[in-house]
């Protein structure tokens, strides 16, 4: 008997307590699992310290919150929206601390932690002043066989990954589309102690044997899985659907001010009880189709 | 988004797109590139030497899509959108990162809000690291391809003194470094080829690795780039070459197969 896995996306974000640090799969403007996102913020989660690889939108609805404290990564960026403003706005003000680290650097600390090692070496941020600001977690180490120094990153183990894929089933086996694979899913939850996944659809198990090769991650490493339509937007789920540039020009333009911002907050990700409330207020069934369509680009 | 671009006097042709022009001249048949966000002159210049002199470069698109070649550059140098045509949708840990590290990828263009003469470039932070005036977006994988790739290009559609700094306020990739050897004492392959901006084009001097110019856009004078440039930018004697001009069929490719919707002005906002 397979163990299910479903919950409800508060039961889902129940796993994330506050202070922990939470890994959190996204690519600028790239399947960010916004769902659970949004529902931190509702639940007023504080202290967490988000682990990303190149994080956008996401970390700076949380920065705008006030539910993270660190941020653990290689940069935070909406790519051709701008920076990520607020998130800014808690840095300069000390609101938020940052250990950044390249991407080879972020991808080498996790995959320490998901391969149960101390550490595993790049030879990226050689010559940079990133070494010297993390010696905690960076060092750079003679090759004990005799070749070029290297940079140890030490194992990073976050409390929780969060990442959004295409379906699942009941047990939690998690199926990703063929896509670009940026590292998060193949490994921010494995080095995790407790793995949330949100997914566009479950379906039943047979549907999964039929691709097995498109299984990413096995069910037993997953703690809970939510089937949320659009669990990505405004960020996208290639190739289902592109990301939603009205939502991110919005999002710009409310950030500058900070009555604005609450007022995005509360009618974006207070106000809507779940995510068909959610899909409405972003514009209903007419903005997803053209998402589906990427009318975006 | 995207301003109107400016003329270059005499070429019949803009700013943005000489700099693509020159940029993609650099390139040649055993180019392998690929490209991060906003990067619309590289990618441009490296699908308009794939159309002319080098039919061989290879290019990922995003890092990522191996031989894309979409029927326009869309308003992201990162997403899927670029990635149509491509014969391998690449995983970014275990291809890209393996080829990157390998040095199987050859040609990185790059850029900072701060870069100084050595080609280093800051994207991290101005003002000092735990209490900065500004938070930039983060170095990302910079900080790693400008110590692995060996062939660095550097591009600026901002030449002025803010960009163009004496010193970085962090150094978050790393070009020459301190010049001179330092590169390749610290075990790095390559370095900064040259680095193409709106008012000219510098090189590297041999022995110091400092940005020299090179050569000078039309209507720019050597006066022009001082002025523009927070370091002492090396001239070297004699006349300073003008720009070349580009041909007639490399601006037709541009703006008919490249980038026909001029996503490159992007970067001129």
């Amino acid at each position: 008997m397979i163990q299910d896995k479903r919950a409800s996306l508060a039961e889902a974000a129940s796993l994330v307590q506050d202070g922990d640090v939470v890994a959190l799969q996204n690519m600028a403007t790239q399947l960010a699992p916004m769902a659970v996102v949004r529902e931190l913020i509702r639940q007023g989660r504080l202290n967490l310290g988000i682990v990303g690889l190149l994080a956008g939108i996401p970390v700076d609805w949380m920065a705008a919150a006030g539910v993270m404290d660190r941020f653990i990564g290689g940069a935070v960026t909406m790519e051709q929206f701008g920076l990520c403003n607020r998130y800014r706005k808690g840095v300069e003000a000390g609101a938020i601390r940052v250990e950044e680290l390249s991407e080879t650097a972020v991808n080498a600390r996790l995959g320490a932690g998901a391969r149960n090692l101390p550490f595993l070496p790049t030879r990226g941020l050689i010559g940079t002043e990133l070494i010297g600001m993390d010696p905690d977690n960076l060092r750079l180490i003679e090759d004990p066989f005799g070749g070029r120094p290297v940079v140890a990153c030490r194992a990073l183990v976050p409390d929780v990954a969060i990442v959004h894929a295409h379906r699942a089933d009941r047990a939690g086996n998690v199926q990703l589309e063929p896509t670009a694979e940026w590292p998060d899913l193949g490994i921010m939850p494995k080095a995790a102690n407790r793995v949330i996944v949100t997914v566009e659809e479950i379906v039943e198990t047979e549907v999964l044997r039929r691709r097995p090769d498109r299984t990413v991650l096995p069910g037993f490493v997953v703690d809970a899985v939510v089937e949320v339509p659009f669990g990505a937007h405004p960020t996208s789920c290639f190739p289902f659907y592109g990301y939603d540039s009205a939502m991110h020009l919005a999002w710009v333009a409310a950030a500058r001010d900070d009555v604005t911002t609450e007022q995005f907050l509360d009618r974006y990700i207070r106000e809507p009880a779940d995510q068909a409330e959610y899909l409405r207020a972003v514009g209903g069934a007419t903005t997803m189709l053209a998402l589906e369509r990427m009318e975006h680009a | 988004m995207a301003t109107n671009p400016t003329e270059v006097p005499g070429y019949g042709c803009t700013i943005d797109e000489l700099m693509v022009v020159t940029m993609s001249r650099m390139m040649g048949d055993d180019t392998r590139a690929f490209n991060g966000a906003v990067s619309f002159i590289p990618v441009c210049a490296y699908l308009l030497a794939r159309r002319t002199h080098a039919p061989e470069l290879v290019w990922a698109a995003s890092s990522i899509a191996i031989d894309a070649d979409p029927k326009r550059i869309p308003e992201s140098t990162l997403s899927d959108a670029l990635w149509d045509g491509a014969s391998m949708l690449s995983n970014s840990p275990f291809d890209f990162w393996a080829m990157a590290q390998g040095a199987r990828y050859n040609t990185f263009a790059f850029r900072g809000a701060q870069m100084d003469r050595y080609g280093n470039v800051n994207n991290t932070v101005i003002g000092p690291y735990d209490k900065p005036k500004v938070r930039l977006p983060g170095g990302g994988g910079m900080a790693d391809l400008s110590c692995m790739i060996p062939r660095i290009y550097l591009w600026s559609t901002t030449h002025d003194p803010r960009t163009f700094v004496e010193r970085l306020d962090f150094r978050s990739g790393i070009g020459w470094g301190d010049g001179g050897d330092h590169r390749e004492r610290l075990g790095l392959p390559g370095g900064p080829q040259a680095c193409v901006t709106n008012m000219c084009v510098f090189d590297f001097e041999p022995e110091s690795k400092a940005m020299r110019l090179a050569s000078l856009h039309p209507g720019v004078t050597v006066d022009d780039v001082r002025g523009a440039t927070g370091f002492d930018v090396l001239v070297p004697g004699g006349e300073i070459p003008v720009t070349a001009q580009p041909d007639e069929e490399e601006i037709r490719l541009l703006r008919e197969e490249v980038d026909p919707t001029g996503a490159r002005r992007r970067e001129f906002s």
